[in-house]
């Protein structure tokens, strides 16, 4: 019997795709190009999903809520070789599948309202909506999933809808590129992420996440450590590519050239968090070494992105590196094993950078398009509405006391110290370090980006004529029917519709903190950090090491980096138990249960850090731009390399054509001359020779075959002229002929009697 | 000179023989068809002849009746022969053998 929950789900799950099929055929012959059905599809999707939210989170309100459903998908039976291979589909519906349910349905939703505005007059209105329909279904797909499989099938959906949203302007090759760039990279990682799900697979002959969690805390994995960490940090890989993370981060900055409700929904709030969704799923399988992997690159993802930020003029462009450095601390969240810290700034980031997003979008609607924020200023007369959310979201952002994301990044960042108090070495340090590093350069970016876009003066006029011309796509959109009344003044700029400004609202109203927690200073005691718990690790940090020096000790030398604590780390789990007073579970893993301890103790080092760096950052911003005691253009003259290396983004790209592009370019080349030169050579040389044969039978057949064939023909021939000299025709001619032979017959005879 | 005086059976064999011979010069050397269908009928009885003659001295009617079967087949031969002679005529308008030759060649 499935769970009504599993059911509601279910239609939850397939409302947006039935959106996408309705309005993929029939949106031309649908009245408003059939934007009513997306929203009105979201709408219905959205209640359901918050009636199952009020079920599993408010009624209740239980750390172990968990229902699950499968059927058996795919049935191959005994495969020779493999074993038995069964595909199976499930549900699982947990506490943060419920919050993540709702906070998918509802972004989406806002963003579809939202787009009925900034959409407004595209001539492929209908066909936007389609595609966010597909991909809300894709997203949940990825929420619901309670095995690799299908997560994987639904991954490569998002990938496909991110794919042909950002390239929704196709027609500019800007777009088109970003497109495909965003595709390949994501491609890398997801490569990796299946390997990852095959190395699994091969040991335990499953997808699901329950069973093969089962079977590593039974200890049946039964290859080293080593290929469990190796598989860790390739399922990760998928969360490289889908979360932006260093290296492959490349694509997302690039991706805000898809429409603006695109890069909030997609680029900011959904899909680029299931990257960190989908690593908290496999979080209690990811050995020590694997979470250390996985700290560095959100430490290094986070504090990179959060330095190109500040140097970038496109207002989107901020926003999109300041999504990569907040997936980056996510990252490094999980890594250090603040699982719950982790998945509660993704739901807190998804609502403020949303908000952010919609609101940028807000402002490059009433600017006409413009996206430079060289040349904006002054809109908070014009915009209050949307000033102020999206000052309210920069400020969660930024990480203010009394928003949402402050408790989220703190809650993070201590256990970044926590983590590397209990590591101990001084190398774990750079984790926090450049954590709270980034922390200060969000404050001063956001700080930045507002006093551009909303103080001061405007300085639209101040833009070079000749990069007007930039301009011409902005024509070719159709967007110049506008929803408002202002089209003829171009420098005329109105607060956004209310279909606009209503999702802003909401969703700001999301980022403060009372929707999370009740203590403004510490999310541990809201609801979520109660409802999603670090799960314990089913990794044996001892056990599986005794095992290897039982075979025969060859792979000692393979014991990771934790053996030296486990018996001091048992008493310290106990005091925590103790002092933790029902802080979060106790766990059995001696070592997590000390980064837990240590987080905890780190609570309000961490507070008092990040305000710090906070103050630190706006104050800077403020004294740069609001106050304008350093000029930002000396400053930039004057630190010109470091200037440079920010504002080209590391060199990245520029790195990444050099090596990887040219290199495959080289690569191809180089196997192309192969192909045209050594396998063709070897195909034509081939070809010759029997080309050769060939003539040669064939001169067999002309001369002696057809010879004698032609010679029975030429002797039939010439015999019969000569015989055809008899033939007179004449009756006679033969009587004479019979007369002949019959006294020649006669003669002989009597010759022959004669003797 | 009983050879000359008493008729026996050299001198039918003999009579026939020139008829034959007679019949067959005609057959070789004449032109005219109608010429030819004679020295046929010459053939024909000197076989007759022949048949006759051995049926005489060998005592049984086998030579008679072989010669009656003669008689009537070269009537119906004469009366056959003679219409393709008159078709040759019709198409050919000849009855000149030598020139009835599209056959050669």
């Amino acid at each position: 019997m499935m769970h009504s929950l599993i059911q509601l789900s279910i239609v939850v799950l397939l409302l947006p795709l039935l959106s996408f099929v309705v309005l993929i055929f029939f949106n031309r012959r649908l009245p408003r190009m059939g934007d009513f059905v997306g929203v009105g599809m979201l709408g219905t999707a959205f209640a359901i999903s918050l009636y199952i939210f009020w079920n599993v989170v408010v009624q209740h309100y239980d750390p172990a809520f968990r229902v699950a459903w499968d059927f058996t998908w795919l049935d191959f039976g005994n495969v020779p070789g493999v074993g038995p291979l069964q595909v199976k589909m499930g549900i699982v519906i947990d506490n943060m599948t419920a919050i993540m349910l709702a906070m998918v349905t509802l972004i989406s939703l806002l963003v579809h309202v939202y787009s009925t505005g900034y959409m407004q007059g595209d001539p492929k209105y209908g066909r936007f909506f389609a595609y966010l329909g597909i991909f809300t279904f894709s997203m949940l797909g990825i929420v619901l999933s309670d095995n690799l499989f299908s997560i994987y099938m639904f991954w490569e959906l998002v990938g496909l809808s991110s794919y042909l949203l950002i390239g929704f302007y196709f027609y500019k090759d800007s777009a088109a590129d970003a497109q495909k760039k965003a595709f390949l990279t994501n491609r890398v990682g997801d490569i990796g992420m299946w390997l990852g799900i095959l190395i699994l697979y091969s040991q335990f002959h499953t997808f699901g996440y329950q069973e093969i969690f089962e079977n590593i805390a039974a200890g049946k994995f039964n290859m080293s450590n080593a290929w469990l960490t190796a598989a860790g940090i390739l399922l990760f890989m998928g969360c490289v590519g889908k979360s932006a993370q260093f290296p492959l981060h490349v694509w997302l900055p690039d991706a805000m050239e898809g429409p603006t409700p695109v890069s909030a929904l997609i680029h900011a709030a959904t899909m680029v968090a299931a990257g960190v969704y989908f690593v908290g799923r496999i979080f209690v399988i990811l050995t020590p070494d694997a979470l250390h992997f996985i700290a560095f690159i959100g430490a290094v993802t986070a504090f990179m992105s959060a330095t190109i930020a500040i140097t970038q003029h496109d207002i989107k462009r901020v926003l999109a590196y300041s999504t990569v450095s907040q997936l980056g601390y996510m990252v490094m969240g999980l890594g250090v094993g603040a699982y719950s810290a982790a998945l509660f700034h993704l739901l807190t980031h998804a609502f403020f950078k949303a908000c952010l997003f919609l609101g940028s979008g807000a402002i490059i609607h009433a600017m006409h398009h413009e996206q430079d924020m060289r040349w904006m200023g002054g809109l908070r007369k014009q915009m209050p509405w949307t000033f102020a959310t999206f000052s309210i979201a920069t400020l969660a952002l930024a990480g203010l006391p009394l928003t949402s994301g402050f408790m989220s990044k703190d809650a993070i960042l201590a256990g970044a110290l926590g983590f590397a108090s209990v590591e101990g070495g001084g190398i774990y340090y750079i984790i926090p370090v450049l954590g709270f590093a980034s922390a200060a350069m969000t404050a001063f970016y956001m700080g930045r980006q507002v006093w551009l876009v909303f103080f001061g003066e405007s300085r639209t006029h101040l833009k070079p004529a000749e990069e007007h011309h930039d301009d011409h796509a902005h024509d070719a959109h159709g967007h110049d029917d506008h929803g408002h009344d202002d089209h003829g003044s171009h420098h005329g700029v109105h607060e956004v519709a209310w279909n606009m400004r209503l999702p802003l609202v909401i969703l700001a109203t999301l980022s403060t903190f009372v929707v999370f927690s009740p203590d403004p200073l510490d999310g541990a005691k809201g609801w979520f950090m109660h409802l999603v718990p670090t799960p314990s690790t089913v990794i044996k940090s001892e056990a599986p090491k005794e095992a290897v020096a039982a075979v025969g000790g060859k792979l000692l030398a393979e014991a990771s980096t934790d053996a030296a604590h486990p018996a001091a780390t048992e008493a310290g789990a106990e005091a925590h138990g103790e002092a933790a007073g029902g802080h979060g579970p106790v766990f059995s893993d001696p070592r997590q249960a000390e980064i837990a301890h240590a987080t905890h103790a780190n609570h309000y080092t961490a507070i008092y850090l990040s305000s710090g760096m906070l103050v630190i950052g706006i104050g800077l911003a403020l004294i740069v731009y609001a106050f304008g005691v350093i000029d930002p253009n000396r400053t930039a003259q004057a630190i010109r390399p470091l200037y440079l290396f920010s504002f080209n983004k590391w060199y990245w790209d520029e790195i990444y054509d050099a090596t990887l592009i040219k290199g495959s370019m080289l690569i191809s080349r180089m196997l192309a001359w192969f192909d045209s030169n050594i396998v063709d050579g070897i195909v034509n040389g081939v070809a010759t020779i029997f080309r050769k044969i060939a003539f040669g039978m064939g001169n067999v057949d002309k001369y002696v075959v057809d010879g004698a064939v032609n010679f029975t023909a030429f002797f039939v021939q010439t015999s019969g002229a000569v015989m055809r000299k008899i033939q007179t025709g004449k009756v006679q001619t033969y009587l004479v002929m019979v007369m002949v032979a019959v006294l020649t017959y006669f003669a002989v005879y009597f010759v022959q009697l004669m003797k | 000179m009983e050879m000359f005086t008493a008729i026996g059976l050299n001198h039918f064999l003999t009579i026939s023989a020139i008829l034959f011979s007679l019949g067959m010069f005609a057959v070789m050397t004449r032109k005219n068809a109608i010429v030819i269908l004679m020295g046929v009928e010459l053939i024909l009885n000197a076989a007759n002849i022949n048949f006759l003659t051995f049926s005489k001295y060998n005592g049984g009617m086998e030579g008679v009746m072989f010669s009656l079967f003669v008689i009537v087949l070269a009537a119906a031969e004469a009366a056959v022969a003679l219409a393709i002679v008159i078709n040759i005529f019709k198409t050919f308008k000849t009855v000149d053998v030598s020139s009835v030759d599209t056959m050669k060649e």
